[in-house]
């Protein structure tokens, strides 16, 4: 067992740890902050698979983004005087079981196959990727801007409160 | 011919222009705004004319492959970029006089419109897993800010919130698929994928994980083209939403999402010899949608039974025909792919025509339901006699044009020997007879339960109308240039 | 040591969370988590194979576009899940059942 192997099982129980705090607890704010843990998990599993711009961006993006307006989305849409901020659940025994047949499934995929095997040497992704985005994936960059366009457009349009006749 | 960026741009030009319109609409947004009304939808059909003409110009180009592998000019390329702008500026035409819109500002709407196009456009052309995913995407979000557009309303948001959960979840779901197939094959290019597949030794394709990427992929498909079971959000997205935005989900992105599916099954999943496709071994896609086919026929036809509203009958009716158009991809020959395109093109008249009506008589009734349809043909004679048509080409029977969808699918299945599978189908169109009419005795025998008033329709709908009887009545007699031009459709860049 | 399939076992257990999370949950920003749950397993599954099964970075570059894609969803989402909020005062998804009459 090397330092490398350790690192990856706590790393591994914390996001799992953490994945399982935001799907069972019975806070919204809990569930809020065990997804930060779940993300920073993520973040440092791209660091082991050495992937760093991808982990600077899932840092960037998640954390500082996506978490963030899901914590506006909590805290705006319950009464702040009633700070009720307890959740409820559907049916758990049935979720549960799909939930464990869902995993059951992957799991067996995932140790089953044999999945292309390719040798090759870890290296920064800095540099390669920018090129990639300048040649080979021009077009879906162009897209995706159109489509974070289409967002910004939509979510503002949706959440003005002028109403413009 | 794989093309690199500069060079791709020339074939690039519908999209080109599709994206310049979605910028002018939103420019032209901040005009005046007695000028910016009209603006605004004179603009999106200039950019639809436009792209439609780039899109002539490209008829001759030989097959290629754009941006270094992510888009596919061919046959088939031409004809869902042609069909999918078609669909879009008879959808702007029906929505300027509808009531439901007319309250709301309308200026995003139109600019929502082009970005759905322009990802519709994509998805149908991409043979990048990438490309695939960022096309179906812009498709999903602007179709979700589209069914919430009326933000006052409570039905408009309900549906637009399960729809992009549902969205999410199927989409999130695909991306897991494709992840796998990623892991099989180590390549986003369909082509290559289907390359490795190919080379693997026989034991080295697992069933088990090939089926579960089937079904996790046929998540992502099956929520755009509404199959059973990934159709829960249809009927109650196709109710709440504005009346337009309906009749749009329920031809365009129905349309584009098959075209995805084929380019990802003919294209990646099996190879292609001579005039037909060829299964690689281990790998059995068409029976996967065999089972989805019958599964969503059965459901959606049994299920429109017993509605009441138009807009939720109309949902389940466009399930089932999604069932009929999986039956043109199972039998992986050029036939059954032509089938699919008929099937799409004549499906796109037929059920435009039956939501225009719904939307007329929302206009002076507010009201979807069945029962206040009874006597339209008193209160207006052109509306009940334009609904029955659109009636019996949806139920398929000759000499509308319905029917030459229905003939082509039962037709090519038929060839390939499944004589049960199209048994279902028919038996299933037979079921699907008694809910149409349903509608027609209605509007026709029935005697009215209000006011007998004559219905009000602006001269736009009424031209519109007519626009879309036409090809309804009319393309049985002039059909021999459509089956021409689906039979030079039916080819796929790296494939027949 | 380890290996491919530790990596995919891990997303497999996040994918399988994010379901149940889905399947269970009541608040709508509940299930938007979980959704992000699933994603991020995608994620995982791509990147791992991008090391362990491609010659290329084509698996970073599909993780790159699928946060993207991530955010804005999210955005959307929650501009959805307020303004049900202002007509409903409450974004719990047993209330927004009146379309299944």
């Amino acid at each position: 067992m090397s330092v490398f192997d350790i690192v990856f099982c706590i790393v591994a129980l914390v996001t799992i740890g953490s994945a399982a705090i935001v799907v069972l607890s019975r806070s919204l704010i809990y569930s809020a902050f065990a997804l930060l843990f779940t993300f920073f998990g993520v973040a440092i599993v791209y660091v082991m698979l050495g992937a760093d711009f991808l982990a600077a961006t899932q840092v960037l993006v998640y954390v500082g983004g996506i978490l963030i307006l899901l914590l506006f989305g909590v805290m705006l849409t319950h009464r702040l005087y009633n700070l009720n901020l307890k959740t409820e659940t559907f049916q758990l025994i049935p979720g549960l079981l799909i939930a464990l047949a869902v995993f059951t499934s992957l799991a067996l995929a995932a140790t089953q196959t044999h999945w292309k095997r390719v040798e090759k040497p870890v290296a920064a992704t800095t540099e390669t990727i920018g090129k990639l985005f300048m040649e080979e994936y021009l077009l879906p960059f162009e897209i995706a801007s159109i489509l974070l366009l289409v967002a910004l457009i939509g979510a503002a349009m949706l959440v003005r409160r002028r109403s413009d006749a | 011919m794989i093309l690199d960026n500069l060079h791709s741009l020339k074939f690039f030009l519908p999209e080109l222009a599709l994206t310049a319109g979605i910028l002018l609409v939103i420019l032209s947004d901040i005009a005046l705004k007695g000028l910016r009304n009209r603006l605004n939808p004179l603009l999106t059909m200039v950019t639809l004319l436009l792209a439609a003409w780039f899109t002539f110009q490209l008829n001759d180009v030989p097959a290629a492959s754009l941006f270094h592998g992510m888009l596919a000019i061919d046959g088939l390329a031409q004809f869902f970029k042609l069909l999918l702008l078609l669909a879009a500026a008879l959808v702007v035409l029906g929505s300027l006089h509808s009531t439901e819109l007319a309250s709301v500002h309308q200026g995003e709407f139109f600019a929502l419109l082009l970005a759905v196009t322009l990802g519709m456009v994509l998805l149908a052309n991409s043979t990048h897993l990438a490309m695939l995913y960022l096309s179906l995407e812009l498709v999903s979000l602007a179709s979700y800010i589209m069914v919430g557009y009326l933000k006052t309303d409570r039905l408009s948001n309900e549906a637009s919130l399960k729809y992009i959960l549902f969205g999410a979840i199927s989409t999130g779901s695909m991306l897991y698929g494709l992840s796998l197939v990623y892991g099989m094959t180590g390549s986003l290019s369909l082509y290559t994928i289907r390359d490795a597949f190919l080379n693997q030794a026989p034991e080295g394709v697992s069933q088990f994980t090939i089926l579960l990427i089937l079904v996790l992929t046929m998540a992502g498909f099956g929520f755009k083209t509404a199959v059973v079971p990934f159709h829960f959000w249809c009927p109650d997205v196709y109710a709440g939403a504005p009346t337009p935005v309906t009749a749009f989900l329920s031809v365009a992105p129905k349309a584009a999402g098959f075209a995805v599916l084929l380019r990802f099954f003919f294209s990646g999943m099996s190879q292609a010899n001579g005039t037909h496709w060829e299964l690689i071994r281990g790998i059995d896609w068409p029976l996967v949608l065999i089972g989805l086919s019958v599964l969503t026929m059965t459901l959606g036809n049994i299920a429109a039974l017993t509605q009441n509203n138009l807009k939720r009958m109309l949902a389940y009716s466009s399930i089932a025909h999604a069932g009929y158009i999986l039956m043109g991809s199972v039998v992986l020959t050029g036939d059954g792919v032509r089938a699919i395109l008929v099937y799409l093109f004549v499906y796109l008249f037929m059920n435009l025509g039956a939501f225009l009506v719904v939307t007329i008589i929302y206009n002076s009734d507010k009201t979807f339901d069945i029962e206040d349809y009874n006597g339209m043909f008193k209160r207006s004679p052109f509306v009940a006699v334009a609904m029955a048509v659109f009636m019996l080409s949806l139920i398929g029977i000759p000499p509308f044009s319905g029917f030459m969808g229905k003939l082509y699918v039962f037709g090519s299945v038929i060839d390939k020997g499944l004589y049960w599978f199209a048994a279902i189908g028919a038996l299933n169109a037979a079921v699907a007879a008694f809910y149409y009419m349903r509608v027609m005795k209605a509007m026709l025998i029935e005697e009215s339960n209000g006011s007998p008033a004559p219905l009000q329709i602006s001269f736009l709908n009424q031209a519109l109308l007519v626009a879309l009887l036409l090809p309804n009545v009319l393309l049985v007699i002039f059909w021999d240039p459509i089956d021409r031009w689906t039979s030079a459709s039916a080819r796929l860049f790296g494939g027949i | 040591m380890i290996t491919l399939q530790h990596y995919l076992l891990l997303s497999a257990a996040l994918f399988s969370l994010g379901v149940f999370g889905v399947l269970t949950r009541k608040n709508a920003v509940n299930v938007l988590m979980g959704i992000e749950l699933i994603l991020n397993s995608a994620n995982i599954n791509l990147i791992a194979f991008s090391r362990y099964s491609s010659h290329g970075l084509d698996g970073q570059m599909f993780a790159v576009f699928v946060i993207v894609v991530a955010a804005a969803e999210v955005a959307v989402a929650l501009a959805i899940v307020l303004t049900m909020y202002r007509l409903l005062k409450t974004v719990s998804l047993d209330r927004a059942d009146t379309l299944r009459r």
